[in-house]
């Protein structure tokens, strides 16, 4: 029988790199993974990367370089995107690293606000690299930690210091307000501000006026590649780098760091004896021996179905099964006949843009008035990106938790409706050129992706789910109440998108 | 220059500037308090609108004021009587009811009725909720350090804060932050299940602010609201003999007692700066009144941004003060009655069982009366507002205060106050008469859906909007709070960052409001704490 010293359940992002990491320092890694392919909702179904939940991401460069993804085909520094708003009258609202460029898109809506626009990208900056230091310092428990664990946090402590008063009191104020309460601070036109807000609102259950959308705003931003001195400014569209690259640089990394991966291996259960994992079982009803697992699958279906309840304290089960998923987003992929640039007509020079229904501020937070009611909104939110003749369609808000009915035939054709008339108002020509329109509803991402209620986040990115709460009240150091059982997942501190800060800071607390 | 005649003026006779002025006046200090209006209290006033009928026209219940005020100003012996309110009333559009009762068997009884689950889970969520508010309560008496200064004073008080929440179990410490984060649904439905309940309290998590139950950040408005104390026992909600007024009149009487001066029909112009310090003030009618500090018992924006030329505060200061949010967001429609209203449940088993807890049939309109079937009915309430509508169904907390105190309207009539929410300051199309009628039919309406009786029982209106509220009380935005209790603009933030200390960047200048730290409400402590602050500087 093979001897393991590390399993690790799901090979997505943050598992590939947990993966890449442990075998890199020497360990004997084996990966398991129920699907018959490798990367998590980063690949799609027959490999279709279009129909993947993130069709595009950017791992942080630090783990681009400690890894060598280079050597392994991915490209280091990857241009990002623009970030195109398409307005009603055909008119369109460009947001994109290139300042001059915005700052003369801008201008069309609001002199004022082209002006004050460096100068918010220059915060904004500011701000997300204090998120990512703060993503990078292993959280203690606490109020009673050593003298050792308070170190990082002492020394997070000086970076936020080091803003200046001005930046940091900006920066604390900025997490708890609503992203319209922060615009509405810096802008004028509401074209500029809705086009912004929509990463206040990305994957998540709150409206441009609930609190707590402007650190969404900053998760979003650092995640799509802003805030690194190498990527000045590039937070606003998605970055070109493909997932499924992004996926094959990693496993390749895993594989020639000695790790294994098995595929089509859906883990049943995680064996535990006195407190102490010994290893999993899969559904083939095969055993494994480690002393260490990782699941990157996330916190509720790891400590309520891969854990049985019993060595777990009530009070943690219960608060495990209140940790909030709730996922909106559907995401639909259209085949377009021809393989011209399917907005050609529209924008003939931006092959790899990312396009945006997001007009106002209002129909932003009436799009999100029909979750809360557990309704498909009818004017939604959607942002599009092509890669070909494909359509990638991100659809805000389809709440997992529909009412009356659950998710059904019906519900999916409404979906695609909805997406359907939405384009025809902001992108009519696109119409006759469809012949063919897949969809994912928030459902389908749960059974086929394992993303408990559809949440590409494993867990929302809330205020109340951040920094030393992510993922439960005093796990935040990737351990667990299961001495070797380790969390590797986006819901844990610092995840939520392709970053691979989950993964990369796991490893490092199974080394540490 | 002439020499200063006070050593302290205090604008505004409020209760916090009374008690501010009262404070000083303790230690020695000759005040002199100047009130816009003809009457003394700001929002918490009583006013007899209609011959015979006795408002409180706007704060309407006591619980927040702090009891070390109460103690050391000896407001009992001036006067204040708290009648308690035994009972929180839910009428339900079914004809049920759910009621919160004095006796916690009682509520127990109650919950059970609605749900066993609930009313198992209840205790624990009680027991919670007054630790978390003994948790955050020596917070509410402390100077809010400020964590980017390097002074002495901030960084000891960064050091105590540590020190204290280092003092918290661990559980204690999260529980509290997931408190501060969340939104007042997400806590509610982690703890129950019926819906009535769940509305009700959620209701406490909005008021004031403009912000839905489903938003983050109302959890924290709702453990604020779980800070009353009335003789040491949390969550009780009391009633002041002759209104509000009567503690306006017990503050005032108190403060006299100790010597301060105190001048209505007062409105201040300017505040007077000699050598970059504030010497004074100017009057509306030119009168000057100097002393070697004034404090400001005004909203933070009147405070820095009217009374004062904005040469002296540095620009960045100012955009922070522009920006502090106070959007009002709550009315409130006075009612004098021929005839009490008729709450009582129509359901029959539902009245036989309201008759078996309490026979008086009478005994529930001594309470609070709550329209808040749901959070979802609170949430489409605010739906309305946030597009400039004042709800149509809006979510109404009612007492009726000549049921506590008979002396508050003529012998078999009533007077009902209905606070209000959400009814919003920037009213689509400005705040007109029509518009005024129409946000007073929602909530007759609204009402008649339980009282059936109510529209012909009404012998006088009194309807207050949050432009009102900014007219008659002096407040900008209507805000009942003088800033909203966002998260932002809380303890180390409130109103500014580096100025959360009652100083300002105007040197002699104080504020000492709900605009500061910690906030609204009729609890006093920001004009205590200002005081206190003032008089370290003396020395």
């Amino acid at each position: 029988m093979n001897h393991y010293d590390v399993l690790i359940i799901g090979a997505g992002h943050n598992g590939l790199t947990a993966a890449a990491y442990l075998s890199k320092a020497g360990k004997r890694v084996l990966v398991l993974e129920k699907r018959p392919v490798i990367g998590g909702f980063c690949v799609g179904e027959n490999d279709t990367p279009a129909l993947a939940p993130f069709p595009r991401g950017i791992l942080r460069p630090d783990i681009i370089r400690h890894l060598s993804l280079e050597r392994f085909g991915l490209n280091p520094a990857p241009v990002s995107t623009d970030l195109i708003s398409l307005l009603p009258g055909g008119r369109q609202l460009v947001l994109s690293a290139d300042t001059a460029k915005t700052v003369d898109s801008i201008s069309q809506f609001s002199k004022t606000d082209a002006a004050r626009w460096p100068a918010f990208v220059r915060f904004i900056e500011r701000a997300a690299a204090f998120l990512e230091a703060a993503y990078a310092t292993p959280i203690p428990r606490l109020p009673k930690f050593s003298l050792a664990e308070g170190i990082p946090l002492a020394q997070l402590a000086l970076k936020l210091r080091a803003l200046g008063p001005k930046d940091m009191h900006n920066v604390i104020r900025l997490l708890p307000m609503t992203v319209k309460e922060l615009l509405d601070e810096w802008f004028e036109s509401e074209e500029l501000k809705a086009a912004i807000a929509t990463l206040g609102i990305h994957n998540a259950n709150l409206g441009v006026m609930s609190a707590g959308s402007a650190y969404n705003l900053l998760h979003q931003y650092l995640i799509r590649g802003g805030s690194s001195p190498e990527r000045n400014g590039r937070g606003w569209g998605q970055p070109v780098q493909h997932t499924h690259q992004v996926i094959a640089a990693l496993e390749q990394a895993a594989r020639a760091y000695g790790a294994e991966i098995r595929l089509n291996a859906e883990v049943a259960r995680i064996m535990v004896e006195n407190d102490r994992v010994t290893g999993v079982r899969l559904h083939s009803g095969e055993h494994l021996a480690a002393s260490t697992v990782l699941s990157s699958v996330d916190p509720k279906t790891t400590f309520l179905r891969l854990v049985t309840p019993e060595p777990l304290d009530p009070e943690f089960v219960w608060q495990a099964q209140r940790i909030k998923m709730r996922g909106v987003t559907a995401k639909l992929q259209l085949t377009l006949a021809s393989s011209v640039h399917p907005l050609e007509a529209i924008r003939a020079s931006a092959s790899s843009s990312v396009f945006i229904i997001a007009p106002s501020l209002t129909y932003l937070e009436r799009a999100y008035d029909a979750a809360k009611y557990g309704q498909i909104s009818e004017k939604p939110y959607l942002e599009m990106t092509p890669t070909g003749n494909l359509l990638s369609i991100h659809f805000q808000f389809a709440p997992y938790f529909l009412k009356p009915s659950a998710w059904n035939e019906e519900t999916r054709r409404i979906l695609a409706q909805t997406t359907w008339n939405t384009l025809n108002e902001y992108a009519p020509h696109l119409q006759s050129e469809i012949t063919n329109l897949k969809s994912l509803t928030p459902l389908d991402l749960e059974t086929t992706f394992a993303l408990t209620e559809g949440d590409p986040h494993h867990g929302q990115i809330l205020l109340d789910q951040f920094f030393f709460m992510r993922p439960l009240p005093g796990y935040a150091d990737y351990k667990t109440p299961i001495e070797g059982l380790y969390l590797c997942g986006s819901g844990t501190h610092g995840g939520g998108g392709v970053s691979g800060i989950p993964g990369r800071n796991a490893a490092k607390s199974v080394l540490a | 220059m002439p020499t200063p005649t006070y050593d302290a003026i205090v604008i505004g006779g409020g209760h916090n500037g009374l008690i501010n002025a009262a404070y000083l006046a303790r230690a020695g200090k000759r005040v002199l308090v100047l009130e816009r209006r003809p009457i003394l209290g700001g929002a918490a006033v009583t006013e007899e609108i209609f011959p015979g009928y006795r408002f409180t026209e706007f704060s309407y219940v006591v619980s927040l004021l702090r009891p070390e005020i109460i103690r050391e100003l000896e407001l009992p012996r001036h006067g204040l009587k708290i009648l308690p309110l035994p009972s929180t009333y839910t009428p339900l559009p079914n004809g049920d009811y759910l009621a919160a009762w004095a006796d916690h068997d009682d509520t127990r009884r109650e919950l059970y009725r609605h749900s066993p689950r609930d009313a198992d889970a209840y205790d624990d969520y009680a027991r919670l909720m007054v630790r978390m508010a003994m948790a955050v309560k020596p917070l509410l008496a402390l100077v809010p350090p400020d964590p980017a200064s390097l002074s002495p004073r901030d960084l000891l008080g960064l050091w105590k804060t540590a020190r204290y929440a280092a003092s918290l179990s661990e559980k204690d410490l999260y529980a509290l932050a997931k408190l501060i984060t969340q939104s007042s649904a997400d806590l509610l439905d982690d703890w129950f299940e019926t819906d009535a309940l769940k509305g009700t309290k959620s209701a406490s998590g909005i008021i004031g602010t403009f912000l839905g139950p489903r938003s983050p950040g109302t959890a924290y408005v709702l453990l604020h609201h779980y800070m009353g104390e009335i003789d040491g026992a949390f969550r009780a909600w009391g009633f002041a003999k002759d209104g509000s007024g009567g503690v306006t009149a017990s503050i005032t009487h108190a403060a006299r007692a100790l010597g301060v001066e105190i001048r209505t029909d007062s409105p201040v112009k300017q505040v007077i700066v000699k050598n970059g310090r504030a010497a004074g003030v100017a009057l509306e009618n030119g009168d000057e009144f100097h002393a070697r500090v004034v404090v400001s018992a005004a909203d933070p924006k009147r405070t820095f941004l009217q009374f004062v030329e904005p040469k002296y505060f540095p620009e960045d200061f100012l955009t922070q003060i522009r920006n502090f949010r106070v959007r009002g967001s709550s009315g409130k429609l006075n009612l004098a009655l021929s005839e009490l209203p008729n709450f009582s449940p129509r359901s029959p088993s539902a009245a036989r069982f309201l008759a078996s807890i309490t026979p008086d049939p009478l005994t529930l309109y001594r309470g609070a009366v709550s329209i808040s079937p749901s959070i979802e009915y609170i949430e489409r309430a605010y739906d309305d507002a946030k597009y400039g509508q004042p709800s149509r169904r809006p979510y109404i907390d009612i007492i009726i205060p000549s049921m506590i105190d008979p002396d508050m309207a003529p012998p078999g009539h009533h007077v009902m106050s209905c606070f209000v929410q959400y009814v919003p300051y920037d009213v689509e199309g400005g705040w007109s008469d029509e518009r005024k009628a129409q946000f007073a039919e929602n909530v007759i309406s609204t009402l008649e859906e339980y009282a059936p009786n109510l529209r012909r029982a009404i012998v006088g209106m009194q309807v207050i909007t949050p432009a009102d509220i900014e007219r008659i009380a002096g407040i900008t935005g209507g805000n009942i709070f003088h800033g909203e209790l966002l998260l932002h603009q809380l303890f180390f933030l409130r109103p500014a960052p580096q100025w959360a200390d009652f100083r300002t960047p105007l040197p002699g200048y104080y504020l000492a409001a709900s605009g500061a730290h910690p906030g609204g409400g009729v609890m006093g402590a920001a004009g205590k704490l200002a005081a206190q602050e003032i008089l370290k500087d003396w020395k």
